[in-house]
């Protein structure tokens, strides 16, 4: 286990600057999320801390140590990919074990250590199984036991849940979650997704085109957003953005409410909406409204509600959570 | 209908012209001597092996047939690491020259063997290698090399870049990686290569005729070419070591047939 440092790293691909001067602390046993949109870095910054990409410029420290020309084996680091990159001609317990065997441990202790995670990972029919002969969810979990069988210093997961269905995208997310409960083993998690965000860390690194937006725990990114980016990226339905004299009225460039801030009132409505859309979730309802001067708007309601489509309705804001950011994306307090 | 028909027909009609010389010559090596008068495309009517055991022994087939497997397995054994070790470097690692390094590979590989003959053949001289299997190894090596690294080289970029990530990651060195890691998932683009520059080194005349001219060291291309200037009568001589020439290598392609034709389009389709 391993607390890390990113102290002014930055990345260049030839001429172009993928990453610029990333800062960045994670205490020892965190679970850490780095989320963004793709192409904004996020898998390039977990290929840094992992050694299989050189750091133009920066230090990494590893439990307090320089880490950037150690070997990822001398980082002592486990990594989870996207494709999860499992040795095709290995069967999983030769997968699982693969690692200690090249560093020539007894036999007996592999099966051990390797029947443990499988214990733990509920693999243990399908040890002797091929890569190609699994689901993807078993596969992903394979590829998770490779990892955990090592005992690393620092977990690193590039997207592993993008290429499970939306079920059992859910179910993995928990048992991660849980996973990383037992170990208490620091973890950094890459996904495109806030919603697995939100849910599985402890603190989120918001990246936008290289550079680091907003780092905090989930709820002071969706409390106080420290760009008009974060605020879009965080929370769903995506938070209403609005701009012109509507955000004029609070003396801002744009202003942003979040969709559960709206209400549909009868009484002295704030705007008149007109419904475009409604979906109906059965624990909430979301409601489309397009609104004369401010454009399309997003209220999410609590329980079912019967509104309907080209249906005129008073709309109202909760004053008190409503942000304000300058023309610059900043936030203005 | 009818056009399955014709075209059913043309194709057996090739397949007979291409298949016809082969059997002719099968069929006279088996012949008896009073057999050997009827015209060639008659099947014998009783077999003999005597051609055989004739050309095997007193024809010296016996020594050119070993001399030839020598060095065949030698190249197909040797080319298979070094051809796929060079391509790992090129594909996998990094490193200082790695460009000048593929400019030479392709400019070998456009250059044709008649054009260096004489250059390949005082360096083998000057290092005083002629009659030694050693020397015409070294060269088919050489020669054929930049043909089995492009095939190697195409194949490894089929091979997904995390499967490397995740060795290294794992703890693997590169010549881990490339033993257990990378080889393991190449085995149709080994078996080509093996095959290939089996049948390559088999049936290679040239070299051979200049490199290794001494009796004792004679392949079966220069004993059979040898063989049919000097008993341009024995019709059923040379037929037979013309058959014990091909066997091996019809052998082999039948028995890694499969694999050979994927290991050729691999990286094409995938
Ligand atoms: N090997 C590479 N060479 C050149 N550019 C690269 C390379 N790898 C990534 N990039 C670029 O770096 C940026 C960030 O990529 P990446 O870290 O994969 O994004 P993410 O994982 O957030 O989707 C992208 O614009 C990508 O095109
Ligand atoms: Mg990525």
């Amino acid at each position: 286990m391993a607390d890390l440092e990113l102290r002014n790293i930055s990345k260049s691909y030839g001429a172009t600057k993928v990453l610029h001067d990333i800062n960045l602390k994670i205490d020892d046993g965190e679970f850490i999320v780095f989320v963004g949109p793709s192409g904004c870095g996020k898998s390039t910054l977990l290929r840094l801390i992992a050694g299989l990409d050189e750091i133009t410029d920066g230090d990494l420290l590893i439990g307090g140590e320089r880490s950037n020309k150690l070997s990822p084996k001398q980082r002592n680091i486990a990594m989870v990919f996207q494709s999860y990159a499992l040795y095709p001609q290995m069967t999983v317990a030769e997968n699982m074990g693969f690692s200690l065997s090249l560093e020539r441990r007894p036999k007996a202790e592999i099966r051990q250590k390797v029947d443990e995670a499988a214990a733990t990972l509920k693999l243990e029919a399908l040890l002797d199984r091929k890569p190609g002969q699994l689901s993807g969810g078993q596969r992903q979990r394979v590829a998770i036991g490779r990892a955990i069988v090592r005992n690393p210093r620092v977990f690193l997961l590039d997207e592993p849940l993008s290429n499970l269905d939306a079920a059992l995208r859910t179910e993995t997310r928990v048992e991660i979650g849980e996973l990383h409960q037992r170990l208490k083993t620091t973890m950094i998690y890459v996904t495109h997704d806030q919603v697995e965000a939100m849910t599985m860390a402890d603190r989120i690194v918001i990246l936008n085109a290289g550079r680091i937006e907003q780092v905090g725990t989930p709820m002071e990114l969706y409390n106080t957003p420290a760009t008009e980016f974060v605020a879009s990226f965080i929370g769903s339905p995506k938070m209403n953005l609005i701009t012109g004299k509507a955000a004029q009225e609070y003396d801002a460039a744009t202003i942003g409410i979040r969709p559960e801030h709206l209400d549909i009132v009868t009484e002295s409505p704030h705007w008149q909406g007109l419904i475009t859309l409604v979906e109906r979730l059965g624990h909430n309802t979301i409601v489309y409204a397009q609104v004369p001067d401010v454009g399309p708007v997003t209220i999410s309601l609590e329980g079912q509600h019967e509104y309907q489509v080209g249906q005129n309705v008073g709309l109202d804001a909760d004053l008190s959570k409503i942000h304000r950011f300058a023309r610059d994306g900043r936030p203005l307090v | 209908m009818a056009s399955r028909l014709i075209v059913f027909g043309i194709l057996a009609l090739i397949a007979f012209l291409m298949t016809a010389p082969s059997a002719m010559t099968l069929f006279t090596s088996l012949k008896p001597p009073e057999e050997l008068i009827l015209p060639a495309w008659t099947p014998p009517a009783s077999i003999t092996f005597e051609h055989f055991e004739r050309v095997w022994t007193d024809g010296g087939f016996r020594r050119y047939f070993l001399n030839t497997i020598l060095i065949s397995a030698v190249d197909a054994i040797v080319m298979i690491g070094l051809a796929s070790m060079t391509a790992y470097a090129m594909v996998f690692m990094s490193f200082r020259g790695k460009l000048a390094l593929q400019v030479l590979f392709v400019v070998g590989l456009m250059i044709p063997v008649t054009a260096i003959i004489l250059p390949l053949y005082t360096t083998i001289r000057s290092v005083g290698l002629i009659n030694t299997h050693l020397g015409v190894i070294f060269a088919d090596l050489a020669l054929a090399m930049p043909v089995f690294v492009f095939m190697f080289s195409s194949y490894f970029v089929s091979i997904p870049r995390a499967l490397h990530e995740a060795a290294r990651i794992d703890g693997a060195t590169e010549f881990q990686i490339y033993r257990r890691v990378v080889m393991p998932v190449s085995v149709p683009a080994i078996i080509t290569t093996g095959l290939l520059e089996f049948m390559w080194s088999w049936n290679d005349l040239l070299l051979r005729l200049l490199l290794l001219p001494r009796e004792g060291m004679r392949t079966l291309s220069v004993g059979l070419l040898n063989f049919q200037g000097q008993q341009t009568r024995d019709i059923a001589g040379i037929s037979a070591g013309t058959v014990i020439m091909a066997i091996p290598v019809v052998l082999l392609f039948l028995f890694f047939q499969r694999h050979f034709v994927r290991g050729m389009t691999a990286g094409a389709v995938k």
